[in-house]
C-alpha cells in the first residue's frame, strides 16, 4: 500500500491560485482528511491527485511513481485510484450490479462471472445484498452512497479519494456513514484522501487532518494536535471554538494585556513581542470571586450571558479591569447567573501562543 | 492542445462556408457599385416608396403578431400550467400541433376558409344571413396578423408555461400570508416573475413574423401589399436586382440581431433565473364555475389554429371542388392521383425533401452533438466562442440567408447554385441553432462526474464516451435529429430563393401549385407534410419521454 506525496502543487484559475504551493504527505494506509472552508481548494487538490487536472507547478508521487508534473500527467484511468463523488455519480443507465462491476472490466484476467461475484460480495460488505438488479434511481440517498462506496472499493484501488461524500445525506444518516466509512477503512486499509468542510466529520473519520487555507496547508496533524496545539489563528478558530487574546510578552512565559497577566506553559516567548493566545473555552475554571486571587492566571469577571447546553453551560464573561470578553464552557454546577461576579482560573498549559496574528 | 487545433480548424471551415461567406458577400454586394464602394443600393432601396411601404407593413405585421400572440399564449399558458381547466393534456397537445404546423399551410387553409368569395365560412355566412358581403376577408393586414399569430403564439406559450411551472406556489403563498389578496398576489408576485418570459415570448413572436415568407406571400400579395421578405423575393424575380435585395436584407438582419440581444438581456436578469427553487410545490387554482367556459375559450383558439384548417385541408384533399358541400359525387381520390402521378414535379420534390431532410438531420445532429460535447466539457480553448458561433445563425432570417448563399455560391470557386447542396447548406445553417440548443441541454443534464467516475476506475476517454456518455445522450441527440428534420421538411423562406426546376422541394411545389390554383393537390401535399411532421414529433416524444414543449411530465 503506497503513500502519496504532494510537492509544492500549484493550480491557478485566471488570477486565483486555487491551489497555491501545497505540500502534503499521506502515509501508506492512512486516512487523511483535507479540511477547510468552501472555496479553499479542496476539490481542486483532489482532482489534481486524481489526474483530471494538470498542475502548473509541483509534483504528485504515489509510492515511487511520479504521476503528475506540469509537463506530464498520467491519465486518471492509469492511476489505480478510485474516487467517491459528492454527487455519487452513479450511472443511471446501469443497474447497481453493473455500476459496481464496471471498474473490474479493466482488471486483466477476470471473467464476467468473477466480476459479478466480486460485485455481489462487495455489495454484501456495504449491506446492500439483494439490490443488484435495481437502478440507482430506485434507491434512497443513503443506499446510493453505499453503491458509490462499493463501486470504488471493489477495484481494490491503491488510493481512495472522497470529495465531501456525506454532504448530501441528512444528519442521522451522515453520522452512521461516518462510522461506516471508518469501519471500511479499517477493514481494507487503503490510503485515503478525504475532503470535507465539516471539522467534526474530519475528527471522527481521519487518522490525520490537513487544514487548508487559501490553497495551502495551514497545519497538518492529528485531531488532538490541531485542537490542543493549533499553530495559527485560522486553525484555532476552524477546529472547535476558542478565545483569541492579543497581548504583549512581558517575559519568556508571561503575556500581559492591560492589567491582565497570563502565564503560558511553553515559555519560549520573546519579551516585548506581540503575542496572540488561543484559549479553549473549557480551559476556563469558574469559581467564587474571592478564590485565590493571587494564584497563577486567576482573573475576576462578570457573567454577561449564559446558555444551558445540557452537559455544559456556556458563559460569556467580561474580565474585570480589561476589555476582554472570554467564553467559558463549564459544568452545570455550580451555576452562575447573569450579572454574578466570578473568579476565573486558566491552566497555563491551556494558553497556546499562535504563530501569526491573523 | 493539438485537439483544440483540429476542432478549431473544422469549426472555422464550417463557419466560413455556412455564415461568413454568404453574409460577407451579402454585405459586400450591398455596398459595391460599378465604381467602388457606394451606398447607392441602400438609397435606391429606401427611397423607393413601394419598398418603404413594405418596410412599414413588416413593422405593423410583426408588432401586432407579437401582441396577439401574447394575448393568446399567456392566458393559455396560465390556464394549463396553474388551473384545473379540464383537458389540459389535450390543450397542450393542440398547442404543440399549432407549433409544428407549417404556417404557410395554415395560410392556405385560411384562404379556403375565409377567402372573400368562395371561402367556406363566408359561404356559410351568406347562406345563413342572406347577406351579400363576406363576413371575413383573409386578404387583409388583420387577416394576415391573425393567420400568423395562431401559429406563433406557441412561442409565448412555451416561455410562460415553463416559467410558471418553475415558480413554486410557496412564493405566492408567502405573499398571501402577509395579507395580499388573490389579485394582489397575481399583480405583485406572479406577474413580475413571468414578465421577462412574457416579454421574451413577445420578442420571439415578433422575430417569427419578421422572418416569415410564406404567409405574407399567400395573403399579402393577392391583397396588393408587400412585406420585407416578399419584397426581397420579388427583387429576385427576373430580372434579378441582387444588390438591392442585399441592401434590403441588411436592416432585417440587424433588427433580428438587436431583438435577440434584448431578449437575452431580459432572460439573463436575476430573479428570473433564480426561480427554479427546490421542492416547491405548484398547486392548481380551482376555477369553479369558470372551468368549462375557460375550456371553451381554449378550444375556440384551437379551432382557428387546428380544427378548421386541418378539416378544410382534409376536405380539400378528398373532394373535387373544395368550396362545394361534402356529398357523395364530390368525393374523389383524384387529387392524390393528380398530385403523385400527373403533376410533374411532385414526386421528385418529395424525394428531394426527404433526402435533404435526412442528410441535414444526420450531418446536423452529428455536428451539434460533437460541438455541444466540446463546449460543455470545455475541451478546447475558447469553447465559449464556439457556442456563440453555432448559435449565431439564429439572427439570420431564412430569406436573408438565402440571398447570401445565392450570391456566394453562384460564382466561382464554389458554384453550388442549381444543386441540392446549396439547399443543404441553407438548411444546415438555419437548423444548427435549434439542434445545438437541444444537444447542449442534453449534455448539460449529464454531469461530468459520471464520466470522471469511469475514468478513475480505469476506462479511457473513448471508452467512457461509448459506454457512459453515448447511452445517456442518445435520446437527446435523437430529439435534436428530429427537430432538424422537422425544420427542413417545412422550410420555405430560403428554399423559395434557392431552388431551380431540378431541385424543387415540397414546400416550393406547394407554392407553385398556388399559382395554378390547385388547392386539391396543395391539400394532399399538406397532409403528407403534416403526417411526416407528426410522425417525427411522436419519435421525439418517445425519445425524450416528455412532450416537445419542454415542461416536465
Ligand atoms: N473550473 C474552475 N474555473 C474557475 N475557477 C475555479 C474552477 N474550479 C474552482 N475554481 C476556483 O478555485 C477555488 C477553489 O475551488 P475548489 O477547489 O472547488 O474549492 P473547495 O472544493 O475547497 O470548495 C475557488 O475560488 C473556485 O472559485
Ligand atoms: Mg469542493
Amino acid at each position: 500500500m503506497p503513500g502519496v506525496i504532494l510537492k509544492a502543487l500549484t493550480k491557478r484559475y485566471g488570477d486565483v491560485g486555487a491551489v497555491d504551493g501545497l505540500s502534503l504527505e499521506i502515509k501508506p494506509g492512512e486516512l487523511l482528511a483535507l479540511l477547510g472552508p468552501s472555496g479553499c481548494g479542496k476539490t481542486t487538490t483532489l482532482r489534481l491527485v486524481a489526474g483530471f487536472l494538470a498542475p502548473e507547478a509541483g509534483e504528485i508521487w504515489v509510492g515511487d511513481r511520479c504521476l503528475s508534473t506540469p509537463t506530464s500527467v498520467v491519465p486518471p484511468e492509469r492511476r489505480r485510484m478510485a474516487m467517491i463523488f459528492q454527487s455519487y455519480a452513479l450511472w443511471p443507465h446501469m443497474t447497481v450490479a453493473q455500476n459496481v462491476a464496471y471498474g473490474l472490466r479493466f482488471k486483466p484476467g477476470l471473467s464476467r462471472g468473477d466480476r459479478e461475484a466480486r460485485a455481489r460480495e462487495m455489495l454484501r460488505v456495504v449491506q446492500l445484498a439483494g439490490y443488484e438488479a435495481r437502478y440507482p434511481g430506485e434507491l434512497s440517498g443513503g443506499q446510493q452512497q453505499r453503491v458509490a462506496v462499493a463501486r470504488a472499493l471493489v477495484v481494490e484501488p491503491e488510493i481512495l479519494l472522497l470529495d465531501e461524500p456525506l454532504s448530501n445525506l441528512d444528519a442521522n444518516l451522515r453520522e452512521e456513514m461516518r462510522f461506516e466509512i471508518r469501519r471500511l477503512h479499517e477493514t481494507f486499509g487503503i490510503t485515503t484522501l478525504y475532503v470535507t468542510h465539516d471539522q467534526a466529520e474530519a475528527m471522527v473519520i481521519s487518522d490525520r487532518i490537513a487544514v487548508l487555507q487559501a490553497g495551502r496547508v495551514a497545519q497538518a496533524g492529528t485531531a488532538d494536535d490541531l485542537y490542543h496545539r493549533p499553530r495559527t489563528r485560522f486553525v484555532a478558530e476552524f477546529i472547535g471554538r476558542t478565545n483569541v487574546v492579543e497581548g504583549v510578552a512581558a517575559s519568556r512565559d508571561t503575556v500581559t494585556r492591560g492589567t491582565v497577566r497570563l502565564r503560558v506553559a511553553s515559555g519560549e516567548l520573546e519579551p516585548g513581542a506581540r503575542v496572540v493566545l488561543s484559549i479553549r473555552p473549557h480551559q476556563l475554571r469558574l469559581g467564587a470571586p474571592g478564590d485565590a486571587t493571587d494564584a497563577t492566571n486567576a482573573l475576576r469577571g462578570t457573567v454577561r450571558r449564559t446558555a444551558f447546553l445540557g452537559d455544559t453551560v456556556d458563559y460569556e464573561i467580561a474580565i474585570a479591569g480589561s476589555d476582554l470578553v472570554l467564553r467559558a464552557a463549564a459544568p452545570p454546577t455550580p451555576r452562575f447567573e447573569i450579572g454574578a461576579a466570578v473568579g476565573v482560573r486558566i491552566d497555563p498549559a491551556g494558553c497556546v501562543p499562535l504563530a501569526d496574528g491573523d | 492542445m493539438d485537439r483544440s487545433i483540429a476542432v478549431w480548424v473544422g469549426a472555422a471551415l464550417a463557419l466560413v462556408v455556412l455564415i461568413a461567406l454568404p453574409l460577407g458577400w451579402l454585405a459586400y454586394l450591398s455596398v459595391s457599385g460599378e465604381h467602388g464602394a457606394t451606398l447607392g443600393h441602400y438609397r435606391e432601396a429606401f427611397a423607393d416608396p413601394a419598398l418603404q411601404k413594405a418596410l412599414w407593413n413588416t413593422v405593423v405585421l410583426a408588432f401586432w403578431t407579437g401582441l396577439v400572440s401574447v394575448a393568446i399564449g399567456a392566458p393559455l399558458a396560465w390556464l394549463t400550467a396553474r388551473t384545473d381547466v379540464p383537458a389540459r393534456g389535450l390543450i397542450r397537445g393542440l398547442v404543440l400541433a399549432s407549433f409544428v404546423t407549417p404556417p404557410f399551410l395554415g395560410a392556405f387553409a385560411w384562404v379556403m376558409l375565409a377567402g372573400p368569395n368562395a371561402g367556406i365560412l363566408n359561404t356559410l355566412w351568406r347562406s345563413v344571413t342572406g347577406a351579400e358581403e363576406p363576413l371575413l376577408n383573409i386578404f387583409t393586414m388583420p387577416g394576415l396578423v391573425f393567420v400568423v399569430a395562431i401559429y406563433t403564439f406557441p412561442y409565448v406559450y412555451i416561455m410562460v408555461a415553463n416559467t410558471l411551472a418553475l415558480i413554486a406556489s410557496d412564493l405566492e403563498e408567502a405573499a398571501a400570508i402577509l395579507g395580499a389578496g388573490r389579485l394582489a398576489v397575481a399583480r405583485t408576485v406572479t406577474l413580475p416573475m413571468v414578465l421577462p418570459a412574457l416579454a421574451s415570448g413577445f420578442i420571439l413572436a415578433v422575430l417569427q413574423a419578421l422572418a416569415l415568407f410564406g404567409s405574407p406571400a399567400i395573403l399579402a400579395l393577392p391583397a396588393g401589399f408587400h412585406t420585407v421578405t416578399t419584397q426581397i423575393w420579388s427583387l429576385f424575380q427576373f430580372p434579378p436586382k441582387v444588390e438591392q435585395a442585399a441592401a434590403f436584407s441588411i436592416p432585417l438582419l440587424l433588427a433580428t440581431a438587436l431583438l435577440l440581444q434584448v431578449q437575452k438581456r431580459l432572460l439573463g436578469r436575476r430573479g428570473y433565473a433564480a426561480v427554479g427553487g427546490k421542492g416547491g410545490q405548484r398547486r392548481t387554482i380551482p376555477l369553479g364555475p369558470w372551468r368549462w367556459p375557460a375550456l371553451a375559450a381554449c378550444l375556440l383558439v384551437m379551432s382557428a389554429a387546428i380544427f378548421l384548417p386541418y378539416g378544410v385541408l382534409a376536405k380539400g384533399a378528398f373532394v373535387r371542388a373544395w368550396a362545394q358541400p361534402l356529398s357523395r359525387d364530390n368525393l374523389t381520390l383524384g387529387n392524390f392521383a393528380f398530385t403523385f402521378f400527373e403533376y410533374g414535379s411532385t414526386r421528385a420534390a418529395i424525394v428531394n425533401t426527404l433526402e435533404l431532410a435526412v442528410l441535414t438531420a444526420c450531418v446536423g445532429a452529428a455536428m451539434v452533438a460533437l460541438l455541444s460535447y466540446v463546449t460543455n466539457r470545455r475541451l478546447v480553448v475558447g469553447h465559449q466562442l464556439v457556442a456563440f458561433l453555432v448559435l449565431a445563425p439564429v439572427v439570420v432570417p431564412g430569406v436573408v440567408l438565402a440571398v447570401g448563399l445565392f450570391i456566394a455560391y453562384t460564382r466561382p470557386p464554389f458554384v453550388l447554385y442549381g444543386t441540392l447542396w446549396i439547399l443543404f447548406l441553407a438548411y444546415l445553417t438555419k437548423e444548427m441553432p435549434v439542434g445545438y440548443a437541444q444537444a447542449d441541454a442534453t449534455f448539460r443534464a449529464i454531469p461530468a462526474d459520471l464520466e470522471d467516475a469511469g475514468r478513475v476506475l480505469g476506462a479511457g476517454r473513448l471508452r467512457i464516451l461509448r459506454e457512459i456518455t453515448a447511452p445517456l445522450a442518445k435520446s437527446g441527440i435523437i430529439a435534436a435529429w428530429c427537430f432538424i428534420f422537422i425544420g427542413v421538411i417545412r422550410e420555405l423562406s430560403a428554399s423559395i430563393l434557392l431552388f431551380t426546376p431540378s431541385t424543387k422541394v415540397m414546400s416550393v411545389v406547394i407554392f407553385d401549385l398556388k399559382e395554378e390554383g390547385q388547392f386539391g393537390a396543395i391539400s394532399v401535399l399538406g397532409l403528407v407534410m403534416l403526417a411526416l411532421t407528426f410522425a417525427t414529433v411522436a419519435l421525439v416524444q418517445a425519445a425524450l419521454g416528455r412532450d416537445v414543449l419542454g415542461a416536465r411530465r
